[in-house]
């Protein structure tokens, strides 16, 4: 009985926020607004920029949304977020055919296949709709591109963490979510060319263990190393489920003063096991900040500024924009976070 | 003799000794007290989850919603534990997730039987939706304040020991959860009138409807069945991974069904035996958490995997061959 109301409950609630969204968006189309911003208070145009997110409603991206607002609220720009309820390319494709009819003056892409929305995004900018894409590095047809970070660097960056918490030396393993997860494949490539050339004294003894970004098996897989290997003395993890899975493993053999665990995470599911010190450091990238990033672009490149390297996007971690050598609209900030036992506090609610 | 040595069972057992010494010749690590515990402890998920796809491979039916119940029936007893308080005691969530996969179980026999559809495409339509609905209308969000019950349970270990290099090993109790449940099912299909009416049905349907057994009742007993046993793996995973994600728990059913069929049974229905469903799922674990141990680079895990599937039904369909005249086989 109890289930039942939290059904009906959630699902009108539900519904009332769509159709409060579909309205918006029937009052957004009445209105003729691509063709003349209107002109807010302090004499700057005001544009309507939506970000389309890969899913609606899932954590990640609910994020994102706050990022997104937060960046309405400080400029007065007219911003939405949009996403289709499942993760599906060809429904992503639909809502920014239906952006384009609106005429909205920027649309920021979250793409869930970069090659599906290459069309659209291309009409999109024949009718002058700017186009910012991100977590798409490969994206042809976009005004600017924005990253996180450059994942080579990043990679980099987890190598000197873990070689701290190591000494130095020691054996290690390193895990992906699968081998056809293109950023985890980066991020270890780079990390362990970065220890042949820093960390002469580190071995990788396992590399690249799949996970299928799957806690159980993370933590299955991780026995089976320290069964494996009695002198492991590092953990390098891609996927968010690496670090819980594998500081389980580690802390029920009770041997979290010998092995190391690094790599990116959150701090909802990894926080426990920073605190037990079971895993050393996490890192991660706020999709809040990603939002704001990207929507701050968009401003800008409808503003007619040119963005290059050492762009300020008035956000942490994308203060200084770094370019790349072959691709003039691509950029990079530097926004990863990283939380440890000591700053965890503030990470609560990640 | 003969008999024994014809039997799929004796086939599979000696195909799971020589894997055991072919690793431990490879690696004597595999031998150690710590990996045999590891071992045990791997084979409950999938072990619980084989039987109950057993009893449904029996009847000559299917099931693949069941991975889908698992989640849900964990995600909302945990939801319900959190809201509510209760959960003191580790048996009432095992009762709540049973209770609740026993009715989405009992859901999907309604329209198999009732409406006479195919249970693939029934339990493919009702998976889609459990998970979906899950998704949903009740959260995505990782609940990871479970019962203080569940970490318990996860935490309880019989044959503690701590080893000289500081390192503690231990035998989950969940092994009992497993053990228990297979001397049910055991019992169950041999020695009660109902078993015998699941191996009538999944043999010749017709037949088992005119000698007097009641389909709809075995139906609706089979699939709630699955689902009381998926709940009870639902909770057994949230407390090892000591939270609920609703994420969790996808893409099990094929692993599953196939540790059934390599124990033996037949996926037309009508055979198939506890023993060997046991040693089909401890083959499957074997490999699965061997690989490393093994030294295969990553690339070749999945070839590992698939070979040794293979390998195993191959033999499988030989004896069959071989013991065509040695009689009525279960």
């Amino acid at each position: 009985m109890l289930n039942r109301s939290r059904f009906t409950m959630k699902e009108s609630a539900m519904s009332v926020i769509r159709w409060l969204g579909l309205a918006g968006l029937m009052c957004l189309t009445l209105v003729p607004l691509g063709c003349s911003p209107d002109r807010a208070a302090d004499g700057n145009n005001r544009y309507v920029i939506a970000t389309v997110v890969k899913v609606d409603g899932i954590a990640w991206f609910e994020t994102m949304r706050e990022g997104v607002e937060a960046f309405g609220k400080d400029t007065g720009h007219r911003v939405f977020v949009l996403g289709p309820a499942k993760a599906d390319a060809a429904e992503q494709v639909q809502i920014i055919e239906g952006l384009i009819a609106q005429q909205v003056d920027a649309i920021c892409v979250v793409p869930f296949s970069v090659e599906a929305v290459e069309p659209v995004l291309r009409r999109a900018r024949e009718r002058g709709i700017v186009v910012i894409s991100h977590e798409a590095s490969s994206q042809q047809n976009a005004d600017l591109i924005i990253e996180p970070f450059e994942n080579a660097e990043y990679g980099r960056h987890l190598m000197d963490e873990l070689a701290r918490y190591m000494g130095e030396k020691g054996e290690y393993a390193t895990f992906v979510g699968s081998l056809t997860s293109k950023s985890h494949n980066e991020w270890v490539d780079a990390a362990v060319a970065h220890q042949k050339e820093a960390y002469p004294g580190m071995v990788n003894v396992a590399a690249k263990i799949e996970d299928y970004d799957d806690q159980n098996l993370a933590y299955e897989k991780t026995r089976e190393l320290i069964t494996t290997y009695p002198n492991l003395t590092g953990i390098l993890g891609s996927a968010m489920s690496t670090v819980p899975g594998a500081a389980l493993a580690v802390e029920e053999r009770g041997l979290q003063d010998r092995i190391q665990v690094v790599g990116t995470s959150l701090v909802s599911v990894s926080g426990p096991y920073l605190k037990s010190g079971a895993a050393k450091l996490i890192s991660f990238w706020d999709p809040a900040d990603a939002g704001y990033a990207m929507n701050k672009l968009a401003v800008m490149q409808l503003e007619g500024k040119t963005v290059q390297e050492g762009a300020d996007l008035g956000i942490d971690g994308y203060r200084e924009l770094a370019g790349s050598p072959d691709r003039p609209n691509l950029f990079y900030g530097s926004a990863w976070m990283d939380v440890t036992k000591d700053n965890l506090a503030q990470f609560e609610t990640k | 003799m003969r008999k024994l040595i014809l039997t799929h069972e004796f086939v599979l057992f000696v195909l799971v000794v020589l894997l055991c010494v072919a690793i431990g010749i490879k690696n004597p690590a595999f031998w150690s007290l710590g990996n045999v515990f590891d071992l045990l402890k791997s084979s409950v998920t999938l072990g619980l989850l084989a039987l109950g796809v057993l009893v449904i491979l029996i009847s000559g039916d299917i099931d693949i919603s069941f991975p889908a119940i698992a989640a849900f029936s964990m995600y909302v007893t945990c939801l319900i534990a959190q809201a509510t308080g209760l959960g003191d005691h580790i048996a009432i969530l095992f009762g709540m997730a049973a209770a609740t996969g026993g009715l989405l179980g009992a859901f999907n026999a309604v329209f198999i039987h009732f409406f006479r559809l195919p249970a693939l495409i029934v339990t493919l339509g009702t998976a889609s939706l459990i998970r979906g609905g899950l998704l949903a209308f009740v959260g995505t969000r990782i609940i990871t304040d479970l019962p203080e019950s569940m970490v318990a349970f996860s935490r309880a270990q019989l044959f503690r020991q701590q080893l000289p290099g500081g390192e503690t090993i231990g035998l989950a109790v969940s092994i009992f959860i497993l053990v228990g449940v297979a001397l049910l099912v055991q019992f169950l299909l041999n020695h009660t009138l109902l078993g015998r009416g699941i191996y009538a049905l999944g043999g010749a349907p017709e037949a088992a409807r005119r000698v007097g057994f009641n389909i709809r009742r075995i139906r609706f007993f089979i699939f709630a069945l699955v689902g009381c046993l998926a709940g009870v793996v639902g909770i057994i995973h949230a407390s090892n991974m000591r939270n609920a994600n609703p994420f969790d728990l996808s893409g099990l059913e094929l692993t599953v069904i196939a540790a059934v069929v390599v124990g033996g049974a037949d996926i037309t229905g009508g055979k198939g035996t506890v023993i060997g469903t046991i040693l089909g799922t401890l083959l499957l674990v074997i490999i699965g958490n061997s690989l490393i141990l093994m030294g295969l680079p990553t690339e070749w895990h999945k070839v590992a995997v698939g070979a040794i599937i293979i390998v195993s039904a191959g033999m499988a369909a030989w004896r069959r061959r071989m013991g065509r005249n040695s009689g009525r086989r279960k």
